[in-house]
């Protein structure tokens, strides 16, 4: 063999394996997809071929499953876990970007560190606290213990973006009189915004897709979505129809907010430590 | 207001909030875990015994040891196939090119997807009558077919380790490709045009700069693996019997179930301590960079 041809037998094995592994990928996605399209006899066989159906969207809205009102608890919980965290992140993040604080190093760490703290670990107290004050089964509670997991990512987050913002223009505004809060408020925020954004979106993902405060600290009123999964068990076992409509109503949207930010995804999951 | 005092009255609030959700959790637990600690026992939660929930673990649970011993296997498991298959994975993707660039978008979708969805979805694929890699293993290994997966111990926890690789690849990957393009091409060039084969360039080239983002990636994911929850919960729920019981899911075995919240909290402690050390090991990288 020349040397091209080995080169076009190489490119032609890659090009196998890239498809191979998207398609390994794909799979159980497309089968969701294509399960909560099918009726609850077609969604037994192994058809790829079958005549769609949109009852499945309209059965997991209706009772006893009343997927509506997981979704409303979702977002609220998600969306408001965000308005809390962005804030107050950004605030931690501009003074840890801008000055040298005592202790900096210490808290930036234990700021990580929290993020790696099991969540089972934190849920036991929240849990008896909880009970005590009468915040179990509420969205204010779920909202109190999402700020746990979302704050270390969001500071990090908006660290990184507004580490990215170069000096001069702020220190320019401060030499013509404005106070270091107007700096923040007139120049930073608006430079530092299509990050901020960037963050609140992770955040939102992070929150919305939480699994086990909400399964601890909820059981009727205040439900989430992924929690909500677990409804639909009959009396054959799973009604796998009705669970992929309600996992394209979990995933589809956090499909578009992820491909929005895909840029920025690899940097926040890993605070940094890889850009 | 002075900078010197601005800067602290900015952090503030984000201290109070950490201090608030994850160091007084963690105090807490502690104080728990030393308590008897029953949910049904009013008072139970402040009759202190010492570290008699930890002996408890240690020397009449074999229950605990199980657990520990599941978590380690499917850590190791997870970790090491992960971080092999993202590495071919990347090196497959990181030349670019439209097909190339089109499939890192999609690799996001995976892992915007809820681990409790990637949960459900492997229990559809792998049901005995109706799931289409139970189909798909029938073909290619005859002897597997209409298995049931669930309900073989180890066959379950291969199902288990196959959703966590299958959902952790695409970020283990999007980061390698990232760290890939950060290495300066002039060496690889230089090399090549020595005559180095292509092997010789990755091994002693590609793989070392990539040295610190791979560390990165296998700390990393060996948090995410030893705290696994979500997707075991939705997938086997810890069985059949114990033959998957993660440490989390024991912890919430035995909290929340069992309502032996002191006895879950000693447990959950002993889980912090892998963690502080990784943590170690991670800040040091994180800090390196900055």
């Amino acid at each position: 063999m020349t040397g091209k041809q080995r080169k076009q037998v190489w490119n032609a094995v890659q090009l196998t394996l890239i498809m191979i592994a998207t398609f390994i990928m794909l799979v159980p996605i497309v089968w969701i997809f294509l399960a909560a399209f099918k009726t609850h006899v077609d969604v037994y066989q192994l058809k790829l071929f079958f005549t769609p159906t949109l009852e499945n969207f309209s059965t997991v809205f209706d009772d006893p499953y009343r997927l509506g009102e997981k979704l409303f608890n979702s977002t609220i919980v998600a969306l408001v876990t965000v308005i809390f965290a962005i804030p107050i992140a950004t605030c931690a993040a501009y003074s840890f970007s801008r000055f040298r604080l005592r202790g900096e190093t210490t808290m930036l760490v234990m700021i990580l560190a929290t993020q790696f703290v099991p969540a089972v670990v934190i849920i036991l107290p929240f849990f008896v606290m909880f009970r005590d004050v009468g915040l179990l089964d509420t969205r204010l509670g779920l909202i109190l213990v999402n700020l746990a997991i979302v704050m270390p990512f969001a500071i990090w987050m908006i660290k990184g973006f507004i580490d990215g913002i170069p000096m001069d223009t702020e220190e320019a505004a401060m030499v013509d009189g404005s106070s270091r809060l107007q700096v923040i408020w007139n120049i930073v925020l608006p430079m530092a915004a299509p990050g901020l954004l960037t963050a609140a979106i992770f955040c939102f993902i992070i929150a919305w897709n939480e699994f086990l405060f909400a399964l601890i600290l909820t059981n009727k009123n205040a439900v989430t979505l992924p929690i909500g999964l677990a409804l639909f068990k009959g009396e054959e076992g799973d009604l796998w129809n009705l669970l992929s409509a309600a996992g394209i109503i979990i995933m589809a949207p956090m499909f578009v907010l992820a491909l929005l930010i895909r840029k920025y995804f690899v940097q926040g999951m890993t605070m940094g430590a890889v850009r | 207001m002075r900078d010197n005092t601005l800067k602290y009255v900015l952090v503030l609030p984000a201290v109070l909030v950490v201090f608030a959700t994850a160091i007084w959790p963690l105090m807490e637990s502690a104080r728990l875990s030393a308590t008897v600690g029953r949910l049904n026992r009013p008072g139970s939660l402040d009759q202190y015994i010492g570290l008699e929930n930890y002996t408890w673990a240690f020397f009449e649970e074999p229950s605990f040891w199980n657990s520990v011993w599941v978590t380690g296997v499917y850590t190791l498991l997870t970790v090491g196939l992960t971080t092999l298959l993202a590495l071919g994975l990347a090196l497959l993707l990181a030349p670019g090119g439209r097909l190339r660039s089109g499939v890192q978008t999609l690799l996001i979708l995976p892992f915007a997807m809820s681990p409790a969805l990637i949960g459900v979805s492997f229990r559809f694929m792998f049901n005995p009558e109706f799931g289409l890699f139970d189909a798909f293993f029938g073909v290619v290994m005859p002897p597997l077919a209409d298995v049931s997966w669930l309900a073989d111990p180890t066959l379950a926890f291969a199902v288990c380790v196959m959703a966590d690789v299958w959902g952790w690849i695409p970020f283990l990957t999007l980061v390698l490709i990232g760290g890939l393009a950060s290495i300066p091409q002039d060496t690889i060039e230089a090399a090549q045009v020595d005559g180095a084969s292509g092997w010789r360039v990755f091994r002693d080239i590609t793989l070392p700069q990539l040295g610190p983002v791979l560390a990165v990636v296998i700390i990393l994911k060996s948090i995410f693996s030893l705290k696994t929850f979500d997707q075991i919960f939705m997938l086997t729920n810890g069985g059949p019997g114990t033959a998957t019981q993660t440490l989390s899911h024991y912890i919430y075995f035995n909290g929340m179930k069992y309502g032996q919240i002191g006895y879950a909290a000693s447990v959950a402690w002993l889980m912090v301590i892998p963690m502080i050390l990784l943590t170690y090991l991670y800040a040091k990288y994180v800090f390196r960079k900055n």
